[in-house]
């Protein structure tokens, strides 16, 4: 004997399905901002390691450390988490400086950026442009107060692109002795970020879920 | 340079075994062999960077993972051959734990930059 079984709601569930694609891909997009600020930071306080020397020409056959200034070039540039990228199923971010492209460090020359509206850092922990940072630390004393090399801000002066300078120390150069604190900081913060990360999808899917 | 240092096995053993002086070691590239001459088109840094990861039992570190890296400076376009030598190397010595990091290209010196990255047991 025939017998019709009659379902109501499907065009309902059909609809949060679709909706859960779209609600999954940001959830994942969140997750991996919370993974990739703690690599961001990590990479902060890493960059407070590298070791300086008074600028001088390196000699052939030699490497010299960075000088201060371009240390403080760094620490004074802001850094943090990339915008993401979509590539097909694939959601991505880089972590880095803005004006080094990020990670993969690209040459975009500062020069460009600071005749819009660069914005830099100091030493007091307030925001300023890249030539009040300048103009501060010679206020306060200058190279010698701070035992920095005679040149001080030259790298500010010149707008050499930051993230050639922290590329250069990274990755080391034919004049410029390795640093890698790049490396370093995601090395230890790997683990760290790839639990946040677990831990925010899993709190997700579940809002997901019970929504 | 002590002569054990002359080929790029040699360094990496003498780093990870902790029997060399210093944490990098440099080794100029010539020719045939490592170390000819130190004014050299071609020279090699091979480096233990940092401590990667570590296994620990017993209340002690059992195994100690190090990340270190091999840097070539060329001022030729192909390496002058080092880069084929340098993967054999790394291959065979490392396993699969290496990657190159970056290839890049300094214009006012005109030399090329090759970085490795690899991980070893110490």
């Amino acid at each position: 004997m025939p017998f019709m079984i009659d379902i109501s709601g499907m065009k309902e569930l059909q609809e949060k399905i679709n909706k859960l694609k779209e609600k999954s891909q940001n959830a994942a997009a969140m997750a991996l901002y919370e993974g990739a600020r703690i690599v961001a930071d990590e990479v902060g306080r890493s960059v407070q390691g590298i070791t300086t020397e008074p600028f001088h020409y390196a000699k052939s056959g030699e490497k010299r450390k960075p000088s201060p200034e371009e240390k403080a070039a760094i620490v004074g540039s802001p850094h943090g988490v990339a915008r993401f990228r979509k590539k097909l199923e694939r959601i991505d971010t880089s972590v880095g400086w803005n004006h080094a492209g990020y990670v993969d460090v690209n040459w975009n020359h500062m020069n460009s950026k600071a005749r819009t509206n660069y914005k830099a850092v100091n030493f007091k922990g307030s925001s300023h442009t890249a030539s009040s940072t300048l103009k501060w630390i010679r206020e306060q004393g200058g190279s010698e107060k701070y035992g920095l090399s005679q040149d001080i801000g030259r790298h500010a002066q010149n707008q050499k692109p930051v993230g050639a300078i922290a590329n250069a120390i990274n990755s080391g150069t034919s004049f410029m002795e390795k640093q890698p604190f790049m490396r370093k900081a995601f090395n230890r913060s790997k683990n760290e970020a790839v639990e946040k990360i677990e831990q925010e999808l899993e709190k997700r899917i579940e809002e997901m879920i019970q929504d | 340079m002590p002569e054990e240092y002359t080929s790029l096995v040699s360094a990496l053993k003498a780093l990870t075994q902790g029997t060399a002086p210093d944490p990098v070691i440099t080794l100029p590239m010539a020719e045939n062999e490592w170390n000819t001459r130190p004014d050299a088109d071609s020279y090699g840094i091979v480096a233990l960077d940092f401590e990667a990861d570590a296994l620990y039992g017993d209340n002690l570190k059992q195994i100690t993972a190090y990340e270190g890296s091999v840097d070539l400076f060329s001022r030729s376009k192909d390496g002058a051959g080092w880069v084929e030598l340098i993967v054999a190397t790394l291959t065979e010595y490392c396993e699969g734990a290496w990657s190159l990091n970056s290839h890049q290209y300094e214009r006012e010196n005109n030399i090329f930059h090759w970085e490795w990255v690899f991980q070893v047991e110490g």
